[in-house]
């Protein structure tokens, strides 16, 4: 199995794609990362988010992430803006993309309070671009050392990314197969209405057909649009669908920069000749860089040794079926993914769920009797705290510090319980975990969280 | 030929994108024909509630002011009896507009400015004796509001005889009289300071961030208003009564715990609160989260959610009614009461901070979210 698709993975081998693409999404990713960093520090979220908390719930297996001190986080941000502008202009390229890669994911990795499929997107794209050649062609590299210049290079080095995107897109819209969407509406017939204010289309939001038409729209879209960004003859419109998909999204959701992330990779579907010339265009821009990059009278070949071939192969072999398989798992688990999430971060479910939840913990002197119940804020930031009530695996890890913080207040296997109500897409709040349950007894695994209530549907 | 469209779709890319950064500042937005109005719950809470309770508030505040002016020229058992009224009467009035510490009222911190309790006995007393101190710190939060004057009027004698001599004979007297003056001398400056803002340019600021974001008018009514309801259920009963401290009780740790008006003072902050919910006022039943909820076809537990509101309202109301005040001896010889009450807010917090948001969309956290 595995020799086969190394097989395939030869035939993609032969140097014979202009290599414009790839320099043209190293300048998209680059730019848009460098914007999106700088609006992250801006908007004062390095000291909210990684500074300001005085607790943090990492990822199961990487409790060994902790931030750094204020001036270390903003240095890890410095680092970040400097590197992002490295990969745009070609500069020291696979040092600056590793490293944008290492420090990116490291920040992604300290609090799981903040994780979005965004930014899981961005490390996986990141990861992609250290093992592709995007800086041997119009970037400050080859103006430092021409001899780096390459034209031509395999066609893998630039069907990875598009196979990436098509896989984040397909995904998505399996994901938006589902009663909840395609049937109840939710939570767009939530969402919607909240955004009644908006000028022109205000109105039409409030009613419930343009809600089941976003749904099935939006399920198509995501479904549809990797065929027909393949497709060189339905690629223009499809470009524009993203275009107009993704401002729409942005226009009526909170949801940052990824909107604007999208549409920049997303024109490395593009054709060759497409790349050129917008490499050609911005060559006019910067003159002086035209000069040297755009006018291909030598061509060379991307060139690499057998054994780093051989480690690249393995590594996207690797990933890939990690991508394909990730989010299938969580058919592992019983009971309803949105209730339970075990198995729904990494999978490129997006927009799926209208969640919310209010979480009393008690802590109890199993000597005594007595109980305490816990003013979640004094531990936690207001972000963390609606983030953790619903989500149980966070629920647990607060449980966690409760317990070590009691037992550093001297009493002895103190009992941690939660009384947690939930609610889900409209459905009203309900008890979500076993009130009963010692949570400080539960150890985290990737095994079903027995104490997790089973989600009734009583309306 | 390709190239030719990525210039439009830049453009549009780009246009869009300052229309984006323009369209809060923009057009006013219109209420809505099928969909709730919201703009119009806006203007009935802020013209019907939230402004008449800031000019009654603020009358009362000037009124205890000058009794305290009175009082410290000339402090007889009268005068006294007058500005311990004034007090009750200005501290009633608080109650009623506690929720909106969001626009000019954040602006002056004005619910821990005004109401950090329980007051610090240890801090006032160093402060009336040392005769200077700077009550704009943070931790002078608990040594001023109406928590202070609570006990510098009811807490610091026996009875009113005994007091009096706090404010005559007593070697710190004059001390004690300037201490008043200066704590009441910054709560009139701070109402006054966000009456003026309610009176002049924040209305138009109030209405037109009429969306359901994080900055939005609604978002921060449903966030205060949420806040609020726990300051109701930890500090003005959960904490007095144990639930935070293994059961430990702590009887003096309620509000207004010298002039013995607690169960009062909660009562009326639960009522302010369903009043804002119900979008109730001396002008009628106006537009309010209830009609909100009704509209958004809200559910819970098979019913309807407004419903289930409006009854656990009713709940508590009823289990804080069942008390009588002193809060504090309630504490003391029926925590099973107060335990009852509090259990009724509990199950409010619910519903006010999980299902009334999560059913409306609203946005109670900063942070991108999710996209697609």
């Amino acid at each position: 199995m595995l020799n086969l698709i190394k097989e395939k993975f030869s035939l993609l081998n032969k140097p014979d794609r202009h290599i414009a693409p790839l320099a043209v999404l190293r300048m998209a990713f680059g730019s848009i990362m460098l914007v999106s960093v700088v609006r992250f520090l801006l908007k004062g979220w390095v000291y909210a988010f990684y500074i300001k908390p005085k607790y943090h719930f990492t990822f199961y297996g990487f409790d060994w992430v902790k931030p750094f001190d204020a001036m270390g986080m903003y240095l890890l941000f410095a680092i970040l803006i400097i590197a992002s502008i490295l990969v745009t202009i070609g500069l020291f390229y696979r040092i600056a993309i590793s490293t944008f890669f290492l420090c990116f994911t490291y920040v992604e990795l300290i609090d799981k309070t903040t994780y979005l499929n965004h930014y899981y997107f961005i490390s996986v794209m990141a990861f992609l671009m250290i093992l592709v050649p995007a800086s041997r062609y119009f970037s400050v590299d080859v103006l430092r050392k021409p001899k780096l210049k390459i034209t031509y290079v395999p066609r893998w080095a630039i069907d990875i990314f598009k196979l990436q995107l098509f896989l984040v897109y397909f995904f998505a819209g399996l994901s938006k197969l589902n009663y909840d969407w395609l049937i109840a509406a939710m939570p767009l017939r939530i969402w919607l209405p909240a955004s009644s204010h908006l000028p022109v289309i205000g109105g039409l939001l409030t009613q419930l057909w343009v809600a089941y038409l976003f749904c099935w729209f939006g399920a198509l879209f995501d479904l549809s649009i990797g065929f027909l960004l393949l497709n060189p003859k339905t690629r223009k419109i499809a470009y524009l669908l993203v275009i107009v998909f993704h401002l729409a999204t942005a226009w009526f959701f909170k949801i940052g920069m990824f909107p604007y992330i999208m549409i920049f990779v997303t024109i490395v579907f593009f054709s060759e000749n497409t790349h050129r010339k917008i490499i050609n265009y911005l060559g006019n821009i910067f003159s002086k860089a035209n000069t040297i990059s755009t006018t291909d009278n030598i061509n060379s070949f991307y060139q690499i040794s057998v054994s780093k071939k051989r480690i690249i192969y393995t590594l996207l072999v690797l990933h890939f079926t990690i991508q394909l398989l990730l989010p299938f798992r969580y058919l592992l688990y019983p009971g309803k993914l949105y209730w339970t999430e075990e198995g729904y971060r990494f999978s490129w479910r997006v927009m799926l769920m209208e969640k919310g939840g209010t979480v009393f913990f008690h802590v109890k002197n199993p000597q005594t009797g007595k109980r305490t119940e816990i003013i979640n804020s004094q531990y936690l930031t207001d972000f963390q705290e609606s983030q953790m009530s619903t989500q149980p695996d966070m629920i647990l890890q607060f449980a966690h510090i409760l317990a070590a913080d009691y037992q550093k207040r001297g009493i002895k296997n103190p009992i941690v319980t939660a009384e947690s109500y939930v609610t889900l897409n409209g459905s009203g709040s309900r008890l979500y975990i076993d009130s009963a349950a010692n949570l400080a007894n539960e150890q985290d695994s990737f095994d079903h969280k027995k104490w997790i209530l089973p989600f009734h549907n009583n309306n | 030929m390709r190239i030719k469209f990525i210039y439009p779709a830049l453009i549009v890319l780009i246009a869009m994108a300052a229309f984006q950064a323009c369209k809060k500042s923009g057009s006013s937005p219109n209420s809505n024909g099928t969909g709730f109005d919201r703009v119009g719950m806006l203007k009935n809470l802020s013209t019907n509630i939230i402004i008449p309770g800031y000019v009654s508030f603020q009358a009362s505040v000037v009124s205890l002011d000058s009794s305290i002016t009175a009082f410290n020229a000339s402090p007889d058992i009268t005068k006294l009896g007058n500005l311990q009224t004034t007090f009750k009467i200005a501290y009633e009035k608080w109650q009623a507009v506690s929720t909106f510490d969001f626009g000019p009222a954040s602006n002056e911190n004005l619910r821990i400015s005004l109401n950090t309790f329980p007051a610090d006995v240890n801090q006032i007393t160093t402060n009336v004796s040392s005769g200077s101190y700077n009550l704009a710190s943070l931790s002078a939060l608990p040594a001023e509001g109406f928590p202070a004057i609570d006990y510098l009027l009811f807490g610091i004698g026996a009875d009113n005889n005994a007091i009096l001599v706090q404010y005559t004979t007593d070697s710190q007297a004059a001390n004690r009289k300037a201490y008043l003056a200066a704590v009441s001398a910054i709560i009139k400056t701070k109402i006054t300071n966000v009456l003026s803002a309610w009176k002049t340019t924040y209305p138009a600021t109030f209405l037109a961030a009429s969306g359901t974001d994080v900055g939005s008018s609604v978002g921060q009514l449903t966030n205060e208003l949420n806040e609020d309801f726990e300051v109701i259920k930890n500090y003005e009963i959960g904490i007095p009564a144990g639930t935070e401290s293994m059961g430990t009780t702590f009887p003096n740790k309620v509000q207004a715990y010298y002039s013995k008006i607690s169960l009062q003072l909660t009562l009326l902050h639960l009522l302010a609160i369903q009043n804002i919910y119900l979008g109730q006022s001396a002008a009628g039943n106006g537009l309010g989260f209830d009609d909100y909820l009704v509209s958004a076809k809200a559910t819970y537990n098979g019913g309807s959610l407004n419903d289930a509101i409006t009854t656990q309202f009713a709940t508590a109301t009823a289990k804080l009614q069942a008390l009588s005040d002193p809060l504090a001896n309630q504490i003391t010889t029926n925590l099973t009461g107060v335990t009852a009450a509090y259990t009724a807010l509990q199950l409010q917090t619910v519903l006010l901070k999980t299902d009334m948001p999560s059913a409306l969309g609203i946005l109670i956290t900063y942070g991108d979210t999710d996209g697609d």
